[in-house]
């Protein structure tokens, strides 16, 4: 219990009073920042609190984008894993080319997105949907294949076909995977939608709100754009660890 | 072993024979049957970038290095970052406890989102971008190194402690190996984002690079050079990720006897 406790108040005491310091101007004496560089929190906080409706807008174009995104992204890497465990030589050197294309980077991506879809939202799933595709079908291929020794040739010695194989083992199996692949693609999803409006035509969105703000020198909207943006993020990483918790007891009990 | 290797070589370039006459096909398709104004600059044909490439190797190679050192550079301090903050958490747990939830919400603030800030904020391109790719390194590096310090077994260590080595001698001789192969994974996973880094960098302002380039060619409709730049930087993040396994092998010669994990490509 006592663990528990200092899991929690180290950290939030070490946050406040870094939002302290950052308050009271030590934070730019320290980098010899003027106030209107970097905004105070204070700042930050009373912008958001204007323009909450029309930061929420944008953010949820933005999340949206990121969702879908990742939903294609993730089911396309999934396929691929498992076209790959089906056919282990070709699949599997299929697929590490395919992955290949994840070096492209996001920057480069968006403006070949750009010119493929009409639409600032098309664009950014686009984008997004490249980006996930190689975590995933990286992940959900070591899941469906790194299997409990004997444990396929025990499912032999009940004349199990390859289809049952695969749905009573390996996919129980990859599920840790999955998730993780999951928590790894929601921070990169989102992080890809927001420059990809950097470049997109569109006039909504987190990332034009950031670029829009900083074009006008309205440094303290950007920032409070930052926020929104690292709030979802962080929702939606916690949503996922919750819903993993309870996949995962799932399969513990499983087994 | 390299039967196994030779094999899954002849795959791999099956593979890459097989897309690219593809892409030549869909490419095909799309200028000349379904008639689209824009084909050249959606999908090119592949030999055509072949040959621009070869065409202005100099100068994509030029814009390359430029970027390419600058992602380094911001590697590097990174890295350099990300082990100190590993090994002083791994000595106390209290500083652990601090900083590791801050560590993943760090992961949760668009840091790429953040550049145009941080530009604004230092007024400095090579800065900047050396703070961007820093950022971003930290992170996979610090988390990974610290999960190899920690997964040493507390048996050697106890050894270790009953001949009365010094705390010091216990991560120099036992940790600081041990945890080797953890800290190139993590490695492995940054060096293609910090070259990303630095080429959005490139684009938010700079002279010079490969992102100036794709951005230069796309508004001047230089659409061959566009995919040339795009093709450069895609061999970018590659090369980063292949330079990184090269250092391991070089500095961990014992790990190639043992064969390697599955999943530690890309």
């Amino acid at each position: 219990m006592r663990n528990k406790i200092g899991k929690i108040v180290w950290p939030a005491v070490v946050g406040i009073a870094f939002i302290v310091v950052w308050q009271l101007g030590l934070l730019h004496k320290l980098l010899n920042l003027k106030p209107f560089q970097l905004p105070v929190p204070s700042e930050i906080a009373l912008t958001l609190a204007d323009n909450w409706q029309k930061a929420l807008t944008d953010c949820g174009v933005t999340i949206s984008g990121a969702l879908i995104g990742m939903f294609i992204g993730s089911l396309i890497g999934f396929m691929i894993a498992v076209i790959a465990t089906f056919f282990p030589k070709w699949g599997y050197g299929g697929m590490i080319v395919i992955t290949a294309f994840n070096a492209v980077p996001v920057v480069a991506l968006s403006p070949i997105m750009n010119l493929w879809f009409k639409t600032g939202m098309g664009q950014k799933i686009g984008v997004v949907t490249v980006v996930c595709m190689a975590a995933m079908a990286i992940n959900a291929y070591s899941g469906l294949n790194k299997l409990k020794p004997f444990s396929i040739d025990l499912m032999h010695t009940v004349a199990a076909g390859k289809w049952t194989i695969f749905r009573k083992l390996r996919l129980p199996n990859s599920l840790p995977y999955i998730f993780t692949a999951c928590k790894i693609n929601i921070a990169s999803a989102i992080i890809a939608a927001i420059i990809s409006e950097y470049f997109a035509a569109s006039t909504s969105g987190l990332g034009f709100g950031i670029k829009d703000n900083l074009r006008k020198a309205e440094m303290a909207m950007g920032w409070s754009y930052i926020v929104v943006a690292s709030m979802a993020g962080i929702i939606l990483y916690l949503i996922i660890l919750l819903v993993e918790r309870d996949a995962i007891k799932w399969h513990a009990s499983q087994r | 072993m390299s039967e196994d290797k030779k094999g899954k070589r002849m795959v791999a370039a099956v593979w890459i024979f097989f897309i690219a006459a593809a892409w030549e096909l869909l490419a095909y398709l799309l200028k000349y049957v379904i008639r689209d104004q824009m084909a050249d600059m959606k999908l090119p044909f592949p030999h055509v970038i072949a040959i621009t490439l070869v065409q202005n190797w100099k100068v994509l190679l030029e814009a390359g290095a430029v970027t390419f050192s600058r992602a380094v550079i911001g590697f590097a301090f990174g890295a350099g970052v990300g082990i100190i903050l590993a090994v002083v958490m791994s000595l106390s747990k209290t500083l652990e406890k601090i900083a590791f939830p801050y560590l993943i919400i760090s992961q949760m603030i668009p840091v790429l989102g953040l550049a145009p800030i941080i530009f604004n904020i230092v007024r400095d391109m090579n800065v900047s971008r050396i703070l961007i790719a820093a950022y971003i390194t930290f992170f996979p590096v610090a988390v990974n190194m610290l999960s190899g310090l920690k997964s040493v077994e507390q048996e050697k260590k106890d050894l270790l402690y009953s001949i009365a080595a010094s705390k010091y001698n216990v991560y120099t001789k036992l940790m600081f190996p041990f945890s080797m192969s953890y800290l190139f994974t993590g490695l492995k996973i940054a060096a293609p984002m910090a070259v990303t880094a630095s080429i959005l960098v490139d684009m938010l302002g700079s002279k010079s690079g490969i992102g100036v380039k794709i951005l230069y060619s796309l508004y001047s409709n230089s659409t061959n050079i566009f995919w040339a730049s795009v093709v450069t930087s895609a061999f970018m993040g590659i090369i980063s990720y292949y330079i990184v396994v090269f250092i391991q092998k070089l500095l961990l010669p014992w790990q190639n006897v043992i064969p390697k994990e599955a999943g530690a490509a890309v």
